[in-house]
């Protein structure tokens, strides 16, 4: 499906307004005839011409267009151009029921949502395209929602703008973000598993894990006795992560490319996880924090005071009224009055 | 300005609590009023406060023996007053300054350096006189020591007897002050030879001291401590002065008096006094730039950009040599005789050219009336501690420790080694007075002086043996290097290999692997050079400067606002000023849950906003909002938030002892001194030790803030930024 829909355009100019009205039975028979050959090639298949005449359903070509034309307007079928050859593709009949019953105006806005695919459209270029008053677009639209025809995301280049685009669509990259996000904003969670997996990943890449009698020398200091991670040098690239995370199977339905795994190698490296050793190659970093301690000012109460700006030499907030060092140091700070 | 004199409110008021806790009220309130009115003459002291001329003097006359003043007097009829903030915010470094003397030099050195910290500066003749002193004066010293430490309280208002440390208050003559130190040693005459009485007085300073972290305040505990017996472990292998000496704490005979002075010169811990040291970075300048002006340009006025550009690299250039003026150590006859005769202290010669050539003789005139030894020329001179050396070795030990955090213990050491190396040569962390034009950026290409470069071999031969160099490295890069060892299980050394018995040649591949870890972090603690030495290695201290300051920052940030504070800092750092969606980009996370942080931090004065209007109208819906992350700013708030921090700690600490004065009064009497357990209550010795937890606790605290001051502030000159 992906390879040949890049090349094939939605055929714009075709349906204008209501279908015609009841052809002959005959035609009809033959037409469902030919809608059910179709049905039994894979979805989302694309016909052109040569394969719906070599169905044998249509006696002649024009007979074969006449029949097309007749699911077409039953929107059983989808017109398309591509390479400048006409082509077609199967809509499903709950689909076509939904689409018939469509008041002119939904029809005309489906077609355009229709058009641009997975990129969407933004609600004031449809306004443009289909001078519909903002209040007859947003009705239809909500119509079209309601109907589980179309679907509205919020871009990520443009975070206040609504785009528009066929339900059963993803939507692409460019509006839904990378598959880091999802409906527009990062997906916390997803995030979170993932730079968990490569946070793993890179300390059995590039740490070892010494065991306590690594040099089994007899030393009297405990310290070098005490089993602890060292680093190796090898250090994992964007692109070797991304294939080492592909390959557990982990993300499923989405695709990460290398850029997209740069970009979390990079925000891991901002939380601290994470070094950039070179251009490419990122580790892990072996800084303990066991203890609680970080430097001389937050480690007192003044460090972390919220009315630290508001202390002064004397007066109610002072350090000889102060609660924090009372709490601090366990004794009794001067009462205020 | 200069950078160091930089000013405000809070670290005025710091440098007053400090030099109040160390000098005694009078001094304290001469500072600041000084400190509030600025530059003053005695009469506007005088004007500004209710003493009268003399009690100021008095006052001023401490304040200038220990450099807590600048004076000028370029103005014939009258002399200006200034405060020196940067000394005396150093005094809270005392205590420092001693431990790490002692680690480097022995405990003699130290405990001269605490003599010459009390003194301010002293000459030679006067130290070796208060060492060993002539039995005359001997009596009337005793008499000096005992009311010294009674007079607690009481002496606030009354100058003549304030307790300042045995600096000569009580004859106040100013035309004293200057050269001389003599009283102010007196006091430690008795711990040499103590008589009876004063005993007890010693031992509460010993008990009470001893739980101010590493002397702090210092001028009484060292002298105390020193007639503590102790095993003289820590001796520097490099102090070939102390090595062959019986182990004691004291220093023993002028000759070594002469030898622990001389060594600690060439060190760069001992400076010559200089009369331009008084002079305040604005006076510098304008008599720097005066000089140069009658120089360059005598018969002319300055015309063009060209001419003032000429003007201000020399007037950097004068004032740089006048500092190395100071540094230079001058010959020392009795080394000369030392060394004729023993021929040791050969090896220190070796770095002698880095801090100048010989000054062929000192100039002033033969000191006859020494009554002990032999009279030297070099008595004359008159000496202080060196704080920009003191910046240096504080430096060392905290990137060590910033090593040993990252890398593990046995590469720390490594660095320790290597810095230790580096040491001797440098006389500042950071050039104050850099050339307006900055020299040529790194390249590939870049030529250091010898003297700032360290082989792996240097540091093979001078780490202590007693490290396991194994420790903290992969066994594979071991095996490669050292013995027939194979790795078992990819872990495991098969056979064990003795971290001890390695060759010299091992040892060397050993460091250079540390030295490869060292430079492989993002740190970059190492560059390496050139293969000499099998490998040699350069340090970029301003770099690594800079980032410990980002580090404390970051800390800072994590403690306040956790990982997310420093994952905000971090991406504006590398990207620059953002607008909320770059942000959320770079951060990968929602605008929701970042925008509470931003506002904190924006509110806690990190983070820096911009707002930009797309439009005239200047609507702020309409304009372009950004953030952004100065290190500068970021260093400079932490910074005096830290100042304010250790104001508030010395004002509870003095609330804390308020609450317990009666008590400690009582302690303090000389017979319950050594009998608390007699003479307290079970109670009394409850609060008592209550006290000391809560001191201590305080003090440990206002210790290490001022090793973040000593990060943020003194290892690197201000950041520029665009």
């Amino acid at each position: 499906m992906a390879t040949p829909s890049t090349t094939v355009k939605v055929e714009g100019s075709a349906q204008p307004a209501a279908p015609a009205e009841s052809p002959a039975p005959l035609d009809q028979n033959r037409a469902d005839q030919l809608y059910n050959k179709c049905a039994e090639a894979p979805e989302g298949t694309i016909f052109y011409q040569r394969d719906l005449s070599s169905m044998h359903v249509a006696e002649t070509t024009s007979q074969l267009t006449q029949l097309l034309q007749e699911l077409v307007d039953r929107h059983l079928m989808k017109l398309m151009i591509s390479d400048n050859e006409p082509c077609w593709k199967l809509r499903s009949r709950d689909e076509a029921d939904k689409l018939r019953q469509l008041s002119p105006e939904e029809r005309i806005l489906y077609h355009h949502i229709d058009q641009e695919q997975n990129k969407g459209i933004w609600s004031k270029a449809l306004r443009a395209k289909t001078n519909l008053t903002a209040q007859a677009l947003s009705k239809c639209l909500k119509s079209l929602e309601a109907k589980n025809l179309v679907q509205s995301v919020m871009s990520v280049k443009f975070p206040n703008r609504k785009m528009y685009l066929l339900k059963h669509l993803q939507p692409s990259e460019e509006v839904a973000g990378g598959p880091w996000q999802s409906e527009g904003d990062f997906d916390a969670a997803l995030i979170d598993t993932i730079s968990r997996v490569v946070e793993s990943y890179m300390q059995k890449e590039t740490c070892l894990n010494l065991p306590m009698d690594w040099n089994q020398y007899p030393t009297s200091d405990r310290t070098s006795a005490i089993a602890r991670k060292k680093r190796i040098q090898n250090y994992p690239t964007a692109l070797s992560v991304r294939n080492a995370i592909m390959s557990m199977g982990i993300i499923k339905d989405k695709n990460i490319a290398e850029q997209d795994m740069e970009q979390l190698l990079e925000m891991m490296v901002l939380d601290g996880k994470l070094e950039k050793v070179s251009g490419t190659n990122y580790r892990t970093c072996i800084t303990s924090r066991e203890v609680e301690s970080y430097n001389g000012f937050v480690d007192a109460p003044c460090g972390n005071c919220p009315v630290f700006e508001l202390c002064g030499d004397e007066g109610e907030i002072s350090a000889r009224t102060c609660v924090y060092f009372g709490e601090w140091l366990q004794t009794e700070s001067e009462p205020v009055y | 300005m200069s950078y160091k004199q930089l000013d405000s409110p809070i670290t005025a008021k710091l440098c007053n609590l400090l030099v109040e806790a160390e000098y005694g009220d009078l001094a304290s309130r001469v500072f600041s009023i000084l400190a509030r009115h600025g530059r003053q003459t005695l009469a506007g002291i005088v004007r500004a406060s209710y003493f009268n001329g003399r009690q100021i003097k008095l006052g001023l006359v401490v304040l200038v023996q220990q450099h807590l003043v600048f004076y000028s007097s370029t103005d014939q009829r009258v002399t200006y007053y200034e405060i020196n903030w940067h000394q005396a915010y150093a005094l809270v470094r005392i205590g420092k300054v001693l431990t790490l003397a002692e680690n480097r030099f022995g405990k003699k050195a130290s405990n001269l350096l605490s003599n010459l910290i009390t003194l301010g500066h002293a000459r030679i003749a006067d130290l070796k006189e208060a060492y060993f002193p002539s039995s005359a004066e001997k009596s009337a010293a005793d008499d000096h020591s005992d009311d010294d430490d009674d007079d607690d309280d009481a002496a606030d208002d009354n100058p003549d007897d304030s307790r300042v440390n045995g600096v000569n208050s009580s004859n106040g003559k100013i035309s004293d002050v200057q050269l001389n130190g003599t009283r102010g040693v007196e006091r430690r005459k008795s711990s040499s030879s103590p008589p009876e009485d004063a005993k007890p007085i010693l031992n509460l300073d010993n008990d009470l001291e001893a739980s101010y972290l590493n002397g702090y305040p210092p001028t009484n505990a060292s002298t105390t401590e020193s007639k503590v017996p102790q095993a003289n472990g820590a001796v520097d292998p490099t102090n070939s002065a102390n090595d062959d000496e019986p182990e004691n704490d004291w220093v023993q005979s002028t000759e070594e008096l002469y030898a622990t002075i001389y060594h600690l010169m060439r060190q760069g811990w001992i400076i010559k006094v200089d009369q331009m040291q008084y002079l305040s970075a604005g006076d510098l300048d304008a008599m720097a730039r005066k000089e140069i002006t009658a120089e360059e340009f005598p018969n002319r006025p300055l015309t063009g950009p060209k001419d003032k550009t000429r003007l201000e690299i020399a007037t950097v250039q004068r004032k740089r040599r006048y500092r190395e003026q100071w540094l230079q150590v001058p010959y020392f006859e009795s080394q000369s005789d030392k060394r004729k005769a023993a021929g040791v202290n050969e090896k220190a010669s070796k770095r002698l050219k880095i801090n100048g050539t010989y000054v062929s003789r000192s100039e002033s005139a033969h000191s006859v009336n020494s009554t002990n030894g032999t009279a030297y020329p070099e008595d004359d001179l008159v000496i202080r501690l060196n704080h920009e050396k003191v910046a240096v070795a504080m430096r060392t030990e905290q990137l060590t420790r910033l090593v040993q955090h990252r890398l593990g213990f046995s590469t720390a050491q490594v660095y320790r080694t290597l810095l230790g190396i580096l040491e001797v040569n440098l006389a500042r962390c950071y050039e104050e007075w850099p050339d307006p034009v900055p020299p040529p950026q790194d390249g590939i290409d870049v030529q250091v002086e010898p003297h700032f470069l360290v082989t792996a071999r240097d540091v093979a031969e001078k780490i202590d043996p007693a490290i396991d160099l194994l420790d903290g490295l992969d066994p594979k890069a071991i095996v490669k290097h050292v013995g027939n060892s194979k790795v078992v299980e990819d872990t495991r050394l098969d056979p064990p290999i003795n971290p001890f018995q390695i060759s010299r040649d091992e040892k060397t591949k050993i460091v250079d692997v540390h030295m490869q870890l060292l430079q492989s972090d993002p740190f970059r603690f190492v560059i390496w050079y050139s293969r000499a030495g099998y490998s040699q290695w350069r340090v970029d201290f301003e770099k690594i400067a800079k980032a410990t300051i980002e580090l404390e920052i970051e800390n800072t940030i994590t403690a306040r606002k956790g990982p997310l504070g420093v994952k905000l800092i971090r991406a504006l750092k590398k990207k620059g000023k953002l607008d909320e969606r770059q942000a959320c980009n770079t951060m990968m996370m929602s605008a929701h849950d970042i925008r509470g942080t931003i506002n904190d931090m924006v509110v806690q004065g990190f983070v820096q906003t911009q707002e930009i209007p797309r439009v005239d109208r200047r609507e702020a819906k309409l304009s372009i909002h950004l953030i952004w992350y100065d290190l500068q700013r970021a260093r400079e708030k932490l910074l005096y938030d830290t100042y304010k921090g250790m104001v508030r700690i010395m004002q509870r600490l003095a609330f804390e002892k308020e609450q317990v004065a009666s008590l400690l009064q009582k302690a303090e009497r000389t017979d319950v001194v050594g009998n608390e357990a007699k003479y307290l209550t079970k109670r009394e010795l409850d609060a008592l030790r209550k006290w000391k937890d809560v001191e201590n606790k305080l003090l440990l605290q206002l210790y290490r803030q001022d090793e973040l001051v000593a990060t943020l502030g003194d290892f690197l000159g201000p950041l520029v930024t665009i």
